[in-house]
């Protein structure tokens, strides 16, 4: 990934004689130190505890009579109690990988005493308002200790929480609250991903609620929907990434997520509008337009954000391939079709290039003097 | 992406513990005492139960249970029946038979009065719609009490019973209308009574 391709990179420099050796090493050290970094030693450590995790949940499912249930109950607290304490101290000594482990169990101990509550009393109600509850003390785990792993917990909740209300099949009809709770948990996750400093746990959440649109418009499907989520993700697309745009600025600093979410948005609106479309006209129409939207994110941020680029690829292959075997009226018609856009890109190809061209020379006159 | 240089806590890590840990066990110590309470102070009613294994990912095996005052006739509902579908719950007096059981004797929409010799009940909160036709089905409710959990493997007996209509359940109902169940009999010999914790 990033670490790979900055060695190779630095290697190139230093050989051009445009880097000193020593500089890069030093450049390499610096990132290999920081908090961000992927160290498999931690990964592990945190999976190590997803799995204890799993093994208490189960233990409390298998509701086990050699164990009385209040000596149970005081066994779940106290691990609640346990892990939370050694979290403290762990952070104390500046353990933060096993600290990580230990909030992550905690975290987990206390969905384990919901369900436990939930068997003793044989609560027969929603699992989802359950999950509700976990999501809350995760939550408050999360923000007293700025746990970015506890954080990551609580976006996997969120879509527990989802996933839940799909197979109850609570979810869809507008008019019940518990649909517009999803983009809600998703929001918390992104204060606390902002709070705790959580990167990448932000994707849950933003793909959460492009999961929650997806699902919503199967629910409830008209073109006035589509529409919107079309124009909505376009909208927000050209927010973030048109140069002189306001927003542009603050979306750049949070990365490419901003552009790749509101262009994927854009994507699966303006396809969700093909499906609705019906007649030649309507059919060219769509077509047109998720290939122009495409393209425009290949020629916006293509540049500087790797994965709106490759969506954008594959959103153009996808459609090409889905309008010449759709065919539009004949086949002489999608011919035609194709003919006068290949033509058309073409001609922005070229002036685009000359463009790119004029701005590279005023770059390296800038550079050279 | 976001700063490179790590943000650090903003309380001490012993402090952060006894928050996130006090908040947890206050609000596992919350659903266990609200379901206590019941089982300490309700007034206890004797259901019939009509007639897998099901399970549940987190709390393990249970039993599903069904009572006769699950599907309650709209003859039962003297204020009438909504004209419009909604959020709502119902509320159901609760007589004693010469059989011992309890039954259904008036249902609501609205909250229902007590009176002596009667318990009032209320049912999990649903979405009527109402019924086009001129003679509606019965209304199907939940009352949060529909699941018994048992340790892994033993909910058979209780099935076969159950599906033999041998199985009478014990449940205690607090003044605003939340029901525990408290004891299941097969036969009329208790096989599971539940303890307060």
């Amino acid at each position: 990934m990033y670490r790979g391709r900055l060695e190779r990179d630095f290697k190139h420099w230093v050989g051009m004689g445009l880097l000193p050796e020593a500089s890069a090493r030093q450049m390499l050290a610096e990132y290999d130190g920081r908090e961000s970094t992927f160290r498999a030693g931690r990964v592990l450590l945190v999976l190590a505890a997803l799995l204890l995790s799993a093994s208490i949940l189960l233990l409390v499912a298998a509701n086990w009579e050699a164990l009385p249930r209040l000596a149970r109950l005081i066994g779940i607290v106290g691990l609640i109690w346990g892990f939370h304490l050694a979290g403290a101290l762990l952070l104390r000594r500046g353990n933060g990988g096993l600290a990580a482990a230990a909030l992550v169990l905690a975290t987990m101990s206390f969905g384990a005493g919901i369900a436990l509550v939930g068997q003793m009393y044989h609560l027969s109600g929603e699992a989802a308002d359950a999950i509700l509850l976990w999501i809350a003390g995760a939550c408050v785990t999360a923000l007293a200790f700025r746990s970015a792993a506890a954080t990551t917990v609580c976006g996997g909740l969120a879509w527990a929480y989802f996933l839940t209300l799909l197979s109850e099949g609570d979810l869809g009809d507008i008019v019940q609250w518990q649909t517009w709770l999803v983009p809600a948990l998703a929001v918390v996750v992104v204060v606390l991903v902002r709070v705790t400093d959580a990167g990448r746990a932000r994707h849950l959440a933003y793909l959460l609620v492009m999961a929650w649109l997806v699902w919503l418009y199967i629910e409830n499907p008209s073109l006035a929907f589509a529409g919107a989520l079309a124009g909505g993700g376009i909208i927000a697309f050209l927010a973030a990434a048109v140069p002189g745009s306001p927003l542009r600025p603050m979306a750049l600093e949070a990365g490419s997520a901003p552009a790749f979410y509101s262009f994927a948005l854009a994507l699966i609106g303006f396809a969700v509008l093909q499906f609705e479309a019906d007649g030649l006209t309507g059919q060219v129409a769509a077509g047109a337009a998720v290939l122009i939207v495409a393209l425009l994110g290949i020629a916006l941020a293509g540049a500087q954000n790797g994965a709106v680029r490759y969506l954008g690829y594959a959103a153009f292959a996808g459609e090409l391939l889905y309008l010449a075997f759709e065919t539009l009226g004949s086949m002489l018609g999608t011919s035609g079709f194709f003919l006068i856009s290949g033509l058309l890109v073409a001609a922005i190809a070229w002036l685009v290039i000359r463009i790119e061209g004029r701005l590279m020379r005023t770059r390296r006159k800038e550079v050279s003097p | 992406m976001t700063g490179i240089a790590p943000k650090r806590g903003w309380l001490p890590p012993l402090v952060a513990a006894l928050i996130a840990a006090v908040l947890q066990t206050a609000a596992l110590g919350y659903m266990v005492e609200s379901r206590a309470s019941i089982l300490r102070n309700g007034k206890e009613v004797l259901l019939k139960t009509v007639p897998v294994d099901p399970r549940d990912l987190l709390r393990g095996d249970y039993v599903i249970l069904s009572y006769d005052i699950s599907w309650l006739p709209p003859a039962l509902f003297k204020g009438g029946l909504p004209t419009a579908p909604a959020e709502t719950a119902v509320f159901v007096r609760l007589a004693k038979q010469p059989d011992g059981f309890w039954a259904a004797a008036e249902a609501s929409f609205k909250p229902l009065a007590p009176v002596d010799d009667s318990v009032v009940l209320q049912s999990q909160p649903f979405t009527y719609y109402p019924s086009s036709s001129e003679n509606p089905s019965s209304i199907n409710v939940d009352y949060g009490i529909e699941r018994f959990y048992v340790p892994e493997g033993e909910g058979r007996v209780l099935e076969q019973a159950r599906n033999a209509e041998a199985l009478s359940v014990s449940v205690r109902i607090n003044d605003a209308g939340r029901a525990q169940i408290r004891q299941i009999a097969v036969e009329g010999t208790p096989v599971y009574e539940e303890p307060l914790y």
